[in-house]
């Protein structure tokens, strides 16, 4: 398929302007720098909170801005518009996911210096926040395709703000409900237990098993988002 | 050369067959007007003609190219279209929402001023969209269709929220356009639109296309053969052309009585009426 630099370019430059002048979606980036203020400690045992800020914001910035970005365009036939255009559908996406990713990785770097969490590897910080931005893009991506407005695809990513960010929590009571032991492969939970791992010191396969997992997830519903954003083109 | 060519289309959605051996050619530089009430099958095949569906059976050639070809970007930088899902990016300025598009055919930013020239928005070009009348946002959204300049244009009801000063602007600016080598293909229920922009047009009444041909043809073929005469004293005579009208109309020009004499043409209107027993809406 065709991809072109320049309008990649084009549909970011436009996204960023629509966004910045859309507060109600624009305020989302107050939320992971307010939560880190909230929740920001000194000393040890930060990993489970910083796990919880983290995987809320990625939730609550990535995928929702995701989502209402795309439905936004469903909504007001921009993104026919587009398509008439010679834009390719991976422009568009590209396009439309950058702008998401870039906001994202800024926000939470952000977020990360104002809780003041200390790690010991950034590399494999970088490369799990890195692969789970992807990630809730593409879930935002999915939640705005299935969404018929911006007020629907809002609604859409509370389902995902929820099982993804209390998913974690929900297995302190695992010996009790033996059931949810199924969200240990949750990719919030793996970053939970990746970010609690590089804060006791663990190496090896302690430390990249949780970062395969959550790759694997980012490449699955990746390719997922891609096949429905293709057949939703068609459809639309 | 035809720029587009429609053999024998068909297409069906479910139960419902949209459009019947549908064919006809447009040769390059023409402006053809495609006129039909709403669900007499207008949209399928422009979306048809834009690779946004698949015909059922038959095929299409648009720009020398295989119709289902119209989604590659070498060939979507040939064609403009407007329809009525066009949408416009609302929080963006009318310059703003052009440069999304001058972006994206990857073009001059002069571009910009000579499109606004074009639709007669130049001095609006800071508002935002979200500030502006119908009339205005559709004029926007034709001057994205068009900012490439573009070989072939497809507009579905171009002129539908204008006034009247505006859709002679826009008229004089398709004309030109034209005149230039873009080749127009123009779907409309205003039938004055019509015989005044369109070299030649199509009737289309449920799928199946019913008249073909210059509006002038059209009239002709479709004349009563009668001809009024207003008279003087006030009296209108309908006759029919043959010798004793003409004994008649004789005695009336001698005797200086005739007032106005013209031929009894149906209008594009009432040829459709005709063709389809069912209004134009």
């Amino acid at each position: 398929m065709n991809v072109s630099l320049k309008r990649i370019q084009a549909i970011l430059i436009k996204d960023y302007k629509e966004f910045s002048r859309n507060y109600a979606i624009s305020v989302m980036i107050l939320f992971p720098l307010l939560f880190a203020l909230i929740y920001r400690s000194d000393g040890g045992e930060q990993a489970t909170m910083y796990a919880f800020v983290m995987n809320f914001s990625l939730a609550m910035l990535t995928s929702f801005v995701q989502a209402c970005l795309i439905a936004e365009e469903k909504e007001r036939s921009t993104l026919r518009s587009l398509m008439m255009t010679p834009a390719s559908m991976l422009d568009v996406l590209i396009g439309k996911s950058s702008l998401v990713f870039i906001i994202s990785a800024v926000v939470l770097a952000a977020s990360t210096y104002l809780f003041g969490f200390e790690s010991t590897n950034i590399l494999l910080l970088v490369a799990a926040l890195g692969i789970s931005i992807l990630l809730y893009t593409a879930i935002g991506t999915i939640c705005g395709l299935y969404s018929k407005s911006l007020i629907e695809a809002s609604l859409s990513v509370f389902p995902v703000l929820i099982i993804f960010t209390v998913g974690p929590f929900a297995l302190l009571f695992e010996d009790d409900y033996p059931v949810l032991a199924v969200l240990n492969y949750l990719p919030s939970s793996q970053l939970s237990e990746l970010l609690t791992n590089m804060e006791v010191g663990a190496s090896g396969g302690d430390l990249y098993m949780p970062l395969v997992i959550i790759s694997i997830w980012a490449v699955v519903v990746t390719i997922i988002s891609f096949i429905l954003y293709k057949k939703r083109l068609m459809d639309y | 050369m035809n720029i587009i060519s429609v053999q024998n289309i068909q297409k069906a959605f479910a139960s419902n067959q949209a459009l019947k051996d549908v064919s006809f050619d447009i040769p390059k530089g023409e402006i053809f007007g495609f006129l039909g009430p709403s669900g007499s099958g207008k949209t399928t095949l422009l979306k048809i003609l834009t690779a946004q569906l698949d015909p059922t059976n038959g095929g299409a050639a648009v720009l020398g190219k295989p119709a289902k070809l119209m989604q590659k970007s070498e060939q979507k930088q040939r064609f403009g279209i407007l329809t009525d899902t066009s949408g416009l990016y609302e929080r963006l300025s009318i310059e703003e929402n052009l440069d999304v598009f001058r972006r994206l055919y990857d073009l001059p930013k002069s571009s910009i001023d000579k499109v606004l020239d074009f639709v007669n928005l130049n001095a609006d070009r800071k508002k935002r969209v979200s500030v502006l009348s119908k009339g205005m946002r559709q004029r926007v959204t034709l001057a994205c269709a068009i900012i490439h300049e573009p070989e072939l244009l497809f507009l579905d009801e171009p002129t539908s929220a204008l006034d009247p000063v505006n859709t002679a602007h826009i008229h004089k600016g398709l004309r030109y356009l034209n005149e230039k080598g873009t080749t127009i293909f123009l779907t409309t229920h205003d039938m004055t639109e019509a015989e005044s922009l369109c070299e030649r047009v199509a009737i289309l009444h449920k799928g199946e296309i019913r008249a073909i041909g210059a509006p002038a043809e059209l009239k002709k073929t479709h004349r009563d053969g009668t001809l009024t005469v207003e008279l003087t004293s006030g009296k209108t005579e309908r006759l029919a052309m043959n010798e004793d009208a003409a004994a008649s109309i004789a005695s009336w020009m001698t005797s200086g009585q005739i007032d106005r004499m013209y031929t009894n043409e149906l209008s594009l209107g009432d040829i459709f009426i005709k063709l389809t027993g069912s209004e134009l809406v």
